[in-house]
């Protein structure tokens, strides 16, 4: 099963479609979570993720705004869409009857 | 110590987050750590490093004394120095002075081979015991370098073995049964028994890389015909 930060990636990515990438990744876990996300974690996981076979990776193109480097474009897998599915799945069975938990 | 397209990905995204010099260069240090940390996730690095270099490293100094010995016995011979001994010192010599380079070089391939990522790791582990040796070196008879004999044919098998990264399954067979066989005659030196342990130990200790060669050669060749089996 997928690691929260693993799910956070997967479902982030998801959301962006084909315009996610890197920063674009990271600015949506930040925004999501209120933590700061670091590059260190985020590529070594998207690193992680893609050896599983739940998201592939390829080099983008390169924008001004990034100072004409190239984006590093992730795309989430079939697997990597099942994986999410299991976890919230499971994280929303675990959280029934919780305080916390909207019905 | 980042890859050409990763350099691009993670400046580029420093740039666009807008993040300063400092905080850009602790990302950056953040993210080669973890890089690092992730390779010594597996046994390999730290068989390369711990269980390979450095123990040869200290082995390996002791057969380059016993060859330069050797070699120096031959050169007192020649020279009249000492009487005509009744086996040629040439005898002794090559046996050790092959035995030498075959240990080293299978040594040197097999750390290579076995952890590329990390040899840098495992270069620092194998001199480590050379200086500490070099630093306490007390024979009069010859110099400190003769510790070092076995560096060459190190140097030379972990150049291939970053090169190839595997050697032809006879080929690796032939070179582990030469070097076990070479070993034999270390094992009964001065009419001690071959099941003295420090000297099986060290046998063993210095020909496994040749077998561990061999075997995953056997591996890679075993895998190669199961894959060509699934896909016929």
């Amino acid at each position: 099963m997928l690691g929260e930060f693993e799910y956070l990636i997967v479902t982030s990515a998801v959301g962006l479609g084909d315009k996610a990438y890197g920063a674009a990744i990271r600015e949506a876990i930040e925004a999501a979570t209120g933590r700061n996300c670091s590059i260190g974690a985020l590529y070594t996981t998207i690193d992680r993720l893609e050896a599983k076979g739940l998201l592939t990776s390829r080099m983008g193109e390169a924008t001004p705004q990034r100072g004409g480097r190239s984006k590093r474009m992730v795309r989430v897998t079939g697997d990597g869409v099942r994986a999410a599915k299991e976890f919230y799945d499971a994280v929303t069975r675990i959280s029934r009857g919780a305080a916390w938990a909207v019905d | 110590m980042l890859g050409r397209d990763e350099r691009e990905a993670v400046l580029g995204d420093l740039i666009e987050a807008g993040e300063g010099a400092r905080q850009a260069m602790l990302a950056v240090l953040g993210l080669v750590l973890r890089r690092e940390a992730q390779v010594w996730k597996i046994w390999r690095p730290w068989i390369a490093a711990f269980a390979l270099s450095v123990p040869c490293s200290f082995l390996l100094m002791g057969a380059s004394l016993a060859v330069s010995r050797a070699l120096q016995n031959i050169f007192a011979t020649s020279h009249g120095l000492v009487g005509q001994p009744s086996v040629s010192p040439w005898l002794s010599a090559i046996p050790q002075a092959l035995l030498l380079v075959g240990w080293s070089w299978t040594g040197g391939f097999a750390v290579a081979s076995i952890s590329r990522r990390t040899f840098w790791v495992s270069t620092v582990s194998c001199l480590v015991p050379c200086v500490f040796c070099l630093s306490r070196f007390q024979v009069e008879s010859l110099s400190p370098p003769c510790l070092l004999l076995f560096l060459v044919p190190a140097v030379w098998g972990a150049r291939d073995g970053l090169r190839v990264g595997e050697i032809k399954r006879a080929s690796a067979i032939l070179l582990a049964v030469a070097v076990s066989l070479l070993t034999i005659p270390t094992l009964h030196i001065h009419g001690e028994p071959w099941w003295n342990p420090p000297r099986w130990l060290i046998a063993l200790t210095l020909t496994w890389p040749a077998w561990y060669l061999a075997a995953t050669s056997e591996t890679r060749r075993h895998e190669q015909w199961k894959d060509g089996e699934e896909t016929s």
